[in-house]
């Protein structure tokens, strides 16, 4: 697949307007994801590599999942 | 008074706004400057709307946008309760106003300017309307002005609600992830500036950069309009120059001169303690204490009153105001607002209420779309710091007497029920 | 052109109807069970929503091969287009317009779904509500066209289907979560409730009167600090 060899690192992005509290994203990628007290999630701040390639398809499930289409993940390529 | 070259923006009696003739009369005409963004980037001239923002940086950012239909805005729109300041400009000089608006739109190139103030002060809009009725007759525009009133909230003076209620008639605040970025108005570029700032631009296209450099300190340079309100006895807007220490500021207002404590930059702003005035009112300054001049607001505590009454108050009506389109705001806002109250009357849940509300102000900041949870938060924290006095005293059950007695400082605008705060 | 007049296809066709119905049921049950935010505990929120939409895939399926052998079958003179153009077939012209406008709005939920990533959500969800017309019409099409669905088996199975849609439907609206109101509520059923008045900024609640604000600084006109012609000014007070 090609993903172990990306360099760099992403981050997942939510938009706070869309996002309708459904916590589709918190069951398909719980390392990345937590939710709060009233069922909004709450995002890793910190990059995650791409050499985690299960973080990753985790990742790309829960922008998949979410029925609000109010995530997406965004690449950082440290150079 | 607060500097032999002051005023500057309050030239005029307020609530008798100077004519045109008058206001050319008593300024020079302006000299439209070729160089008008390089003097603008000499100055320094920072926002005034809150978040302090390089003014030359912004309109250089516009004018490098490829469009042909700009827009500027001037935001008179003046949310925060406690500021008085671009009603009390508006309604000594709004020529000063309009002719800085016509300045940053001949830099950026545009070709429309929108005058935005809020439908709620007729008075304001009457000023502001008569204001353009002369320049039209004037008819030395090649810029075209158009008034729009939105209704006045909280947020309907946060930059992008107000471009979308231009374009969308809705006060809601948009989602930018990445900073900056350029609001568009109907798919046009558009600068969106304060009405202070406009004045200010317009006294650096008519007397330079290194005039305006006179007053005020290297990193913050110029005057700034400051709201006083709370502990004096008229709450009014005075001009001071940045760097003055803030105890001179109080004074001159007629201010308690030893407070409790002072709210700076408005309700998402800061406390600052009242042993800590002397620090000069600049931004450089005030960032040690976690503070900043914000929207120009002072709102003075005095001795009989209580911080975290008035806390809880000022947060429960900003949590009423949010727009209610992310979770965390909508429901996290009430929720610190509930701790708060639960905290003030010092019952045997408070210490629960109090490590509640830690808890929550670490997970509220930050997750909005727009800054208005991260102002409640960093508002919350501040006091809870500056107070934290009087929370180990609440928390031990012995609440302070502002409680009872019907002393209040922070100016909340009346909820028709107020206990019907928010929802289900 | 190809014109088969076999029993089955008729048979094929009447099948493949009734199952196509109550996929959809069940797909627009689903869809319901997703936006009252069942799940979570034993069953993942996630896993309900991927059942909604592969279980659509397999009701377009069996609609595609009823709309197919409908076609195909010469006994009844339907015409190619009657699938998608209402009124264009001779045979039960209304009765089949009614299937070809459920088929037509399934598609456009279908595919508005398919390319979810690049349309607006805004406009993604109100495509999304033309789903309860296509199952109006899918039941007024079985209904009315449907041979055996006017009595026995035929009858009870459209009826049922018809009863749990309505019946998940009042669930939808009772059970709904609370929503963050006061932005547009897309959703007529989202409790819209407003903040309580817009607070007059001139109407002060206990504590002093803002007032309009009146400056101190009252300076007479003709006095004034600005420079005629730019010339530096030696004072720098603060």
């Amino acid at each position: 697949m090609g993903v172990r060899r990306r360099p760099g690192a992403f981050v997942l992005k939510v938009n706070p307007i869309l996002c309708d509290g459904f916590g589709h994203c918190h069951e398909l990628a719980p390392e990345l994801v937590t939710m709060d007290e009233w069922g909004y999630p709450i995002i890793k701040k910190e990059l995650t590599p791409f050499e985690n390639v299960g973080a990753y398809e985790s990742a790309r499930y829960a922008v998949r999942g979410c029925p609000r289409q109010a995530l997406n993940i965004e690449r950082v390529n440290e150079k | 008074m607060l500097g032999s070259q002051l005023p500057r923006l309050l030239h005029g009696t307020p609530g008798t706004p100077l004519t045109l003739a008058q206001h050319e009369a008593a300024f020079a005409p302006t000299n439209p400057r070729a160089d008008l963004l390089t003097e603008l980037e000499a100055s320094g001239l920072t926002g005034r709307g809150g978040a302090a923002f390089p003014t030359a940086r912004k309109a250089r950012l516009l004018a490098e946008q490829r469009g042909h239909h700009k827009f500027v805005v001037v935001n008179a729109m003046e949310g925060e309760p406690a500021s008085h300041k671009d009603q009390t400009l508006l309604s000594t000089n709004p020529h000063l106003v309009l002719d800085g608006a016509e300045m940053l739109a001949s830099i950026i190139g545009a070709s429309q300017v929108m005058v935005c103030v809020a439908r709620d002060r007729p008075a304001l809009v009457n000023y502001v309307k008569r204001a353009l009725h002369e320049r039209e007759r004037k008819s030395r525009r090649s810029v075209k002005f158009e008034l729009h009133t939105p209704p006045w909230r909280y947020v309907a003076g946060e930059e992008s609600a107000l471009v979308h209620w231009l374009d969308d008639n809705e006060s809601l605040p948009q989602y930018r992830p990445q900073r900056p970025t350029i609001l568009k108005l109907d798919r046009h570029p558009v600068l969106v500036d304060n009405a202070e700032t406009c004045a200010n631009v317009a006294l650096i296209g008519r007397f330079g950069a290194t005039w305006y450099r006179e007053l005020g300190t290297e990193q913050s340079p110029g005057s700034a309009l400051v709201s006083i309100s709370g502990a004096v006895a008229r709450p009014h807007v005075v001009e001071a120059a940045l760097g003055t220490p803030i105890r001179s500021i109080l004074v001159a207002a007629g201010a308690e001169a030893m407070p409790q404590a002072v709210l700076l930059g408005g309700y998402g702003g800061t406390w600052l303690s009242g042993q800590n005035l002397d620090v000069p009112y600049d931004n450089a300054f005030l960032s040690a204490y976690g503070a900043s001049t914000g929207a120009g607001v002072m709102v003075v505590l005095g001795r009989e009153g209580c911080g975290l009454v008035e806390t809880t108050r000022v947060v429960k009506w900003m949590a009423n105001e949010s727009a209610r389109q992310c979770g965390p705001c909508a429901f996290g806002l009430p929720a610190l607002g509930e701790d708060l109250t639960e905290l003030s009357f010092a019952t045997a849940s408070s210490p629960a209420a109090f490590s509640r509300l830690v808890e929550r102000c670490g997970a509220i900041d930050g997750r909005g779309a727009c800054r208005h949870p991260d102002g409640v938060v960093r508002f919350v924290r501040s006091a809870l710091d500056v107070f934290g006095e009087d929370v180990k005293q609440h928390l031990r059950g012995a609440p302070c007497g502002a409680i009872r007695s019907q002393k209040r400082y922070a100016t909340v605008p009346m909820l028709e029920r107020e206990e019907e705060l928010i929802w289900e | 052109m190809i014109a088969l007049t076999s029993p089955y296809l008729w048979y094929i066709t009447r099948a493949t109807g009734f199952v196509a119905l109550i996929l959809f049921t069940l797909v627009v049950s689903l869809g319901m069970l997703v936006a009252n935010r069942i799940g979570g505990t034993v069953v993942g929120r996630f896993e309900i929503n991927e059942l909604h939409r592969s279980v659509s895939v397999v009701a377009l399926v069996f609609l595609v091969i009823h709309i197919l052998t409908t076609l195909l079958d010469s006994f009844v003179a339907t015409g190619w287009f009657s699938a998608i153009i209402p009124f264009a077939s001779q045979y039960r012209r209304v009765y089949v317009a009614i299937g070809a406008v459920a088929f037509d709005l399934i598609l456009a939920v279908w595919v508005s779904s398919l390319l979810k990533v690049r349309v607006k959500n805004a406009t993604w969800r109100y495509i999304h509500w033309l789903s309860w017309l296509a199952f109006a019409s899918a039941i007024a099409h079985a209904y009315l066209t449907g041979t055996d669905a006017k009595r026995g088996v035929g009858l009870a199975v459209v009826a049922a289907c018809a009863l749990t849609v309505l019946c998940t439907a009042s669930w939808r609206y009772l059970a709904r979560p609370t929503r963050a109101a006061g932005r547009t509520a897309l959703s007529p059923l989202a409790a819209v409730r407003k903040p309580a008045a817009t607070p007059n900024p001139l109407r002060p609640s206990i504590s002093s009167r803002p007032g309009a604000g009146t400056g101190t600084n009252v300076s007479p006109p003709s006095s004034t600090p600005f420079p005629r012609s730019p010339s530096p000014r030696s004072k720098k007070k603060r």
